[in-house]
């Protein structure tokens, strides 16, 4: 049996796979990664995670259209799967759940908009 | 900017799709690519260049690396295709597996104790840290026999070479020479041992590189009355090697009996040192009691000398080879400078001129090593050539679809190199078992242990005894042509059939020659031990009593004559079973030529000695403590009386050194030195000092008459053990090195024929196999089972029949070569040859028929019914 649980890393570039859908490529999702985060990374290495989420089952991939500035090669498409959005969902709710045991948080002092 | 875009790095692109798994290529190119136009528009060329070298290099993740890295998976592949091949081909023909693995790995267990035993002896002496230039200096005697060299040089040689050569940066005498010693009693308080001593120059240690414990080397031995012992001496003493030096011991060697302080300790002496002893004394210590030694014309110390770094040893030769004769004008001997590591294996001279020594055996074996190994290895190439036939198919298979030669003799070398190792794993497990026996029979301890030179010199053996038996079959499969045997007509053709036939007419000749030397050396060995020497050496036990005045000596050969069982008891200078007596040409004697010089050997006895040792009296009398000028009386043996060409001897007198003596005897001729020399000239006279005690018992009550001679001998010696041997014992140990070569050759002679007979009944196995048919066909037609085994034991015999032709010269030869050596020798009977002959005949007929009789007794429907 795999691993299944979410590292810091994978969760978030499963959640750059869901937000830039038919566009969800390595170069891409390195892209995104380093705009939304202001971190960068190196296309090897979110590839390499697309690679490990791939053989969790959290992702499906396949070969898509090619393009002139990518010399007429094609690039591979991710898309979430079903157990993918899952383990996203349980990764949001075990963290809410921290969080409202949070007694900061139970008495309204921190607010980041979730009711 | 540029006009035209730049393009990704070219080289950077290679290193990619070199590393990357082949699906991932296309995305992951096309993702740097992206990337580098982005970087290009966002930053600079060089950015985007160092940007795509940057993510080239994060893409060496376990994930995106292809799995096998080799450029070329085709040559991988075949190698794996060719263990599977080789392997298949083991497991299939279980019976030439063996075949080749038994012959194989016995070659090699020959061939690996005998490296051990040749590496062993090649480095006895070596370990000196002056080796190359440790020398020692040798004298060359003229006499009506020719030269005799010896090991003695004049006593004042050392201090002479020190301060007249530059060349010598140190000399030193050393008495007693040679690899004898002074044995005595070494006593502290009341513990008392037997201790070997040697009486050495005081740069000692820095000509031998025996390592000191404590002490320096310098200044070890300066001193008369001081000593260095050896730490297992020490060890024995005080139980420690530590806080010694300075101790006194007492030392009860005759003349030299006294209290010596302990200054300095060495570690044991290696066991591969051809000199071995247990203490040193100082020189001058043993000159002070022997004041003759200042003389030039006295020979007793063996001179070793360290030449300097820029000397060379023949000029130095050639400068000291009159030294003698300028120092003492009637001196005779002239000398030169031998390699002291030399003395272990080239230490015979005849005539002057070196002729060998043990050099002899070391090659002897190290060419019955590589006989065995090369007749193991045509086992293996005769039986991959004649089991060609299984693998025709395969062959041209592989030749249409394009399969080179070379490919094809790779992998038949591949296959023997793979049986070679294999079989070098079972020959060192072999080795390992059998190393205590081997030890045993050659009195070594060799050990196998692994360093690198043997690991290298193991890797190389295998390889060349691989690459050896696989070379023939490489070569000869590799080279048929695919159409021929894939139409199945190719039969072997008539040349290799030759080469196959002479392999096996070699193995056969190199194992009959063997057979016919072990004969030979065996009948020699047993000629010798039963050879009547001219005196009895059964019965006799003999002990040394050096330390004892004449006085001692004399009572206590009284007592022990009065014990029961002793029939005589008697003692002399030196031993019968050594070849250390004296020799002088100081006798002269009436009727002498002038010039005429007959060199006698020196033997001093004592009364009783010709009755204890049964030696014969050809004329005259012993002598007897009846009369009271026995001092004055010599005993000749009839080879001196000879070559004196005395008439009458008994009653006429000589001068010997000057002083006139009385002959009143003559003995007959008996063997006093070893039996490769003839009798020489000896006489005989009394002394009394340094003696060997002799005494001959009744058979068959050895060891209460040893019981109650020992009893004797501790009353003496205040409780010393008494250390006796018997002289028959002695005599066989003085031939141990023809009697384990003998043991030795034998041993290998039989395992070179079993790896013959193995060859043969392989080739026997895949003849009548091949034959079957044809054996089918004969029985249908009404052949008997035995003229089908005649007619398959036929091709064998005339192999095994030229074989022996070819051996029975060679052999012959190399005995006759060998027997030279001994004066004494058998004759080469007819029967040696004809015996060994039949033998290997017979033998090979043994092999052959399991096979063919297998073959003739077989149902011809079994073999005809798929027709």
């Amino acid at each position: 049996m795999k691993e299944t649980r979410l590292g810091e890393f994978e969760e978030v570039i499963l959640l750059l796979v869901g937000i830039l859908g038919e566009e969800a490529y390595a170069f891409k999702i390195a892209e995104e990664f380093e705009s939304q985060t202001n971190r960068s990374v190196s296309i090897g290495a979110v590839h390499s995670t697309l690679n490990r989420l791939e053989d969790k089952g959290f992702l499906t991939s396949e070969m898509g259209k090619s393009s002139a500035e990518r010399g007429g090669r094609r690039k591979r498409i991710y898309t979430i799967t079903a157990s993918g959005e899952r383990a996203l969902e349980a990764s949001r709710d075990f963290k809410l759940s921290l969080w409202r045991q949070y007694p900061a948080f139970a008495t309204g002092k921190l607010d980041f908009g979730l009711k | 900017m540029n006009d035209h875009k730049p393009i990704p790095p070219k080289l950077a692109e290679r290193f990619l799709l070199w590393f990357i798994r082949n699906d991932l290529a296309e995305e992951v190119l096309g993702d740097l690519d992206e990337k580098f136009y982005q970087t290009f528009e966002k930053k600079s060329a060089y950015r985007a260049r160092l940007n795509y070298w940057y993510q080239v290099i994060s893409y060496l993740r376990p994930f995106a690396i292809r799995k096998s890295r080799s450029i070329n998976s085709n040559y991988i592949f075949m190698i794996r295709h060719n263990f599977l091949i080789t392997f298949r081909g083991f497991k299939r023909y279980k019976a030439s597996f063996f075949i080749n693995m038994i012959g194989l790995s016995t070659g090699l267990v020959c061939a690996l104790l005998i490296y051990l035993w040749v590496n062993d002896e090649l480095t006895v002496d070596k370990f000196h840290e002056k080796d190359d230039r440790l020398y020692q200096v040798m004298q060359n005697f003229e006499s009506s026999f020719g030269i005799n060299t010896i090991e003695w040089t004049p006593a004042p040689l050392a201090k002479t070479l020190m301060d007249e050569m530059p060349e010598v940066e140190y000399a030193v005498p050393v008495y007693p020479p040679a690899s004898y010693t002074f044995n005595s009693v070494v006593a502290i308080d009341n513990k008392r041992l037997k201790a070997r001593a040697k009486y050495a120059g005081k740069d000692y240690f820095n000509v031998f590189s025996y390592r000191l414990i404590h002490g320096d080397r310098d200044q070890v031995l300066h001193d008369k009355n001081s000593v260095v012992i050896s730490d297992e001496l020490a060890l024995n003493l005080f139980r420690t090697t530590e806080n010694i030096v300075g101790k006194t011991i007492t030392w009860e060697q005759g003349e030299f009996a006294g209290d010596y302080a302990i200054s300095g300790v060495f570690e044991k002496i290696p066991a591969n040192s051809s000199i071995q002893f247990d203490m040193v004394f100082n020189y001058e210590l043993y000159t002070s009691k022997h004041l003759e030694l200042q003389n030039w014309s006295y020979n007793d110390p063996c001179t070793y000398i360290i030449l300097r770094d820029d000397a060379r040893a023949e000029v130095l030769s050639n400068k000291v080879a009159d030294l003698t004769k300028t120092h003492d004008p009637n001196a005779e001997g002239s000398l030169f400078l031998r390699k002291y590591s030399d003395q272990h294996l080239y230490g015979n001279y005849e005539n002057g001129v070196n002729t060998g020594g043990r050099i002899a055996y070391v090659i002897l074996f190290s060419v019955i090593a590589i006989f065995i190994l090369l007749i193991a290895c045509i086992n293996f190439m005769n039986l991959s050539t004649a089991r060609a036939s299984r693998r025709f198919k395969e062959i041209g298979i592989k030749k249409s679809i394009g399969a080179k030669r070379s490919t094809l003799a790779v992998q038949y070398l591949g296959e023997s190199l793979i049986m070679a190792f294999l079989s070098l794993i079972a020959a060192l497990l072999i080795v390992q078992f059998l190393l205590p026996q081997f030890n045993q029979i050659t009195g070594k301890q060799l050990a196998l242990g692994l360093d690198s030179s043997l690991l290298l010199s193991l890797c190389c053996i295998t390889l060349v005894t691989g690459l050896l038996a696989g070379s023939y079959p490489a070569l000869h499969l590799s080279g048929f042509h695919p159409i021929k045997i894939l139409k199945g007509n190719a039969s072997t053709s008539s040349a290799s059939l030759w080469v196959r036939k002479g392999l096996v007419v070699f193995q056969f000749t190199a194992s009959v020659i063997l057979i016919i030397l072990v004969l030979v050396v065996s009948n020699q060995m047993a000629f010798i031990q039963s050879k009547n020497l001219g005196y009895e050496k059964d019965n006799v036990v003999y002990f040394n009593a050096d330390s004892w005045n004449s006085g001692e000596l004399e009572t206590f050969l009284n007592e022990v004559s009065t014990v029961r069982g002793v029939i005589n008891a008697s003692a002399m200078k030196g031993n019968l079973t050594v070849n250390d007596h004296n020799s002088t040409a100081g006798i002269t004697w009436e009727g002498q030529l002038a010039g005429e010089e007959v060199k006698f050997t020196d033997l001093v006895v004592d009364f009783d000695f010709f009755e204890t040792m049964g030696i014969e009296v050809a004329s005259g009398r012993t002598f007897s403590r009846n009369f009271s000028t026995e001092d004055s009386k010599i005993i000749f043996n009839e080879a001196a009386v000879k070559s004196m060409g005395l008439i009458d001897p008994v009653g006429q007198s000589v001068k010997l050194w000057g002083r006139e003596r009385q002959i009143i005897g003559v003995v007959k001729d008996f063997h006093f030195e070893s039996l490769y020399e003839s009798v020489k000239p000896c006489f005989f006279r009394l002394g009394d000092k340094s003696m060997n005690i002799l005494i001959k018992i009744k058979a068959g009550t050895a060891i209460e008459t040893i019981a109650e001679i020992q009893d004797l001998y501790q009353k003496k010696s205040q409780g010393m053990a008494l250390d006796y041997q018997f002289l028959d014992e002695a005599f066989q140990r003085l031939y141990a090195s023809e009697q384990r070569v003998s043991i030795l050759s034998r041993y290998f002679a039989g395992i070179a024929i079993i790896i013959s007979c193995l060859g043969l009944f392989g080739l026997a196995a895949f003849t009548a196999e091949r034959r079957l048919k044809e054996i089918g066909v004969r029985k249908v037609m009404g052949a008997g089972e035995l003229s089908i085994i005649t007619l398959l034991s036929n091709d064998f015999t005339k192999i095994v029949f030229i074989a022996i032709s070819i051996a029975l010269p060679v052999a012959y030869l190399l005995a006759k070569n060998w027997l030279e050596a001994f004066a004494h020798r058998i004759d080469l009977e007819w029967w040696f040859f004809i015996g060994a002959g039949a033998l290997a005949l017979i033998i090979a007929w043994l092999t052959v028929s399991i096979q063919t009789i297998k073959a003739a007794r077989l149902n011809p429907v079994i073999c005809l019914k798929d027709e």
